[in-house]
């Protein structure tokens, strides 16, 4: 694995008698990181404290080898944050607030102009940017916080439930700019209770539930079941019986046979079986399990 | 060549140049400050307010230095009641309350309300580079409200001045330094309660009459308090009156006598008092509105 942006140790917070996070072990590394978990999970409070703006009941956190809370500067310097919900003003145009969100973070005021006006164009708001922020629509309010978020070129990230409110169209629209930002070499931390957003756009994921991390990895690594899934044309029953007896455990449902293998590829296998049985091929290959399926599995197990 | 349109996509280009850090994060928020309370680069019906209060505050200069150039004979001390420095600091203080009362909460509400301080908070800023960089906004515009028409006398009546242009510059500088100390008390004891209030208000209006109400409502009460003869300490009260306390200091740096009906003055109490209370307010507004932000960035 390469260095970690961030990690953190034992990490708990609690609001009085509510414990938000508890004993958090992360080590987070470059690329677009999903932060999974329900309402309430701890998403938030954990992405607050990455910023320094909340302080860890117990445990250290580092983001860049920074420790935030005595080294805010130093780890502000290098972020950008899409907070939950609004943090636009209404009275100013939006190539105004995008210009000062990047001077706001040391871009000098001519380099600030040239670098908002080239974020507006990127998340589409460049023909709108001299129309009050109040004057926007919800989708495009989501798209000028965004603008702001990376308008000064943050090596991190995080977007914090960055599809709410949207419809379809606009959460589509958003998923594919979220997803351009790591061609950009922007990492990027996205909390949401979506699943399926994070499995569109992230690489890795960390699960939250209750303050606890349920499980933390690489996407790929999560949902491949190690199963293979052959849908047939014709009866399974003699293509079952040779994937059998070459020592596979199977599985029938109708035309559809699933199996894994201890040991071998399966695939391979499965091209042999298929070759020598002479059956009609529908359609083969790895049997995936959805975020949202992983997340209910372990939070039953908790 | 094809008559239809291309659209290229320019894609994203990194960053290369300098960055100013906590420096240029703090130029930011002041110039965004003077900006919103100016009402530049806003609506046109969030400029009224100020630039008209400004032009009050500018116009009377303007016209004595204009009279005494045309009109030989015109002296604006002799013949006006907002001839010299001190009248006119006096006449421009009652304009910096009511800008302060607009723009104290113009500085902080927003921000908070709007959801603007988490914008703050993934920028190498701290809270008090946001505090003082918001005050410092506020402390330019009051400066400007209180140097820019004294200054324009003090040149403008140089230049007429019998002495010469210069030797009467030099010959009055030390009125430069009055002026200033002057401008400090106003805007310590006007600023520092507006902000306070704008801490803890939720929307401008409200907080503006809060404002107007308690500090022109002081006045009343330290009156009350003073003059109750049987409250044990009551003269002590007379302090209350945040309003006078600018005036009395103004009075003070210029030698002259508080203007009548200065209640703590007719309490007793020295000039250097009322500078105390205007340090001591300042201080302990800043404390209570930095804890407060200390929670929310």
């Amino acid at each position: 694995m390469t260095d970690p942006i961030i990690t953190s140790t034992g990490l708990g917070h609690a609001y009085g008698d509510i414990v938000a996070l508890h004993h958090v072990d992360l080590e987070i590394p470059p690329g677009r990181v999903g932060l999974v978990g329900a309402n309430g999970a701890g998403k938030t409070t954990l992405i607050k404290i990455l910023l320094g703006v909340l302080h860890p009941t117990v445990g250290a956190t580092t983001v860049f080898g920074a420790d935030p809370q005595t080294e805010p500067i130093v780890v502000r310097a290098r972020l950008g944050y899409m907070p939950e919900g609004s943090c636009l003003p209404l009275h100013q145009t939006a190539a105004d607030f995008i210009v000062y969100a990047a001077e706001l973070a040391g871009i000098p005021p001519r380099a600030a102009r040239q670098r908002a006006s080239d974020v507006l164009t990127l998340v589409g708001l460049h023909e709108e940017r001299f129309r009050y922020l109040g004057e926007f629509s919800t989708g495009m309010k989501q798209r000028a916080i965004l603008a702001q978020a990376i308008v000064h070129d943050p090596r991190l990230v995080f977007l914090d439930e960055p599809t709410a409110g949207l419809d379809p169209e606009g959460r589509d629209e958003m998923l594919d700019l979220i997803s351009r930002l790591g061609e950009f070499g922007i990492n990027v931390l996205v909390s949401s209770h979506v699943l399926p957003d994070i499995e569109r756009t992230c690489d890795w994921v960390v699960m939250l539930d209750g303050g606890r991390v349920l499980r933390a990895g690489p996407l790929e690594g999560l949902t491949d079941t190690g199963t293979v899934e052959i849908e047939l044309v014709d009866d399974p029953a003699p293509v079952a019986a040779a994937l059998t007896a070459r020592g596979a455990v199977v599985e029938v449902d109708r035309q559809t046979i699933l199996f894994t293998l201890r040991e071998g590829d399966a695939f391979l296998l499965a091209r042999d079986v298929l070759a020598d049985t002479g059956a009609g091929l529908r359609r083969l290959g790895p049997k995936t399990t959805t975020l949202e399926d992983i997340f209910l599995e372990e939070e039953g197990e908790t | 060549m094809s008559d239809r349109g291309v659209v290229f996509d320019l894609g994203y280009s990194p960053h290369e140049g300098p960055r100013l850090g906590r420096f240029g994060a703090v130029r930011a928020v002041l110039k965004d400050g003077v900006r919103r309370v100016l009402g530049l680069r806003r609506k046109a019906r969030r400029k009224v307010m100020p630039w008209l209060l400004f032009g009050f505050a500018l116009l009377p200069a303007a016209v004595f230095v204009g009279l005494a150039f045309f009109v030989g004979s015109f002296s604006p001390e002799a013949e006006s009641p907002f001839g010299g420095h001190v009248e006119y600091i006096g006449l421009v203080g009652t304009l910096v309350l009511l800008f302060v009362a607009l723009a104290g909460p113009e500085l902080l509400i927003p921000d908070r309300e709007e959801g603007v301080l988490a914008v703050y908070s993934s920028r190498p800023l701290t809270v008090g580079d946001y505090l003082l960089a918001r005050a410092g906004a506020m402390a330019i515009v009051v400066a400007g409200f209180m140097i820019v028409p004294n200054l324009l006398m003090y040149v403008g009546f140089a230049a007429l001045d019998e002495r010469g242009f210069a030797s009467t510059l030099v010959g009055n500088w030390a009125d430069l330094l009055r002026i200033l100390g002057a401008t400090a008390a106003y805007l310590l004891a006007y600023g520092a309660p507006a902000l306070l209030i704008a801490t803890y208000a939720k929307r401008n209006g409200p907080a503006t009459g809060v404002y107007l109400a308690v500090i022109l409502g002081s006045t009343g009460l330290a009156q009350g308090l003073s003059q109750a003869a049987d409250i044990p300490g009551g003269r002590w009260g007379s302090l209350l009156s945040l309003v006078q306390h600018p005036e009395i200091v103004r009075s003070w740096i210029f030698g002259r006598v508080p203007d009548t009906g200065s209640i703590p003055t007719e309490a007793g109490f020295d000039p250097w008092v009322s500078l105390a209370v205007i340090i001591a307010i300042a201080v302990l507004t800043g404390v209570l509105i930095h804890r407060r932000y200390r929670r929310l960035m």
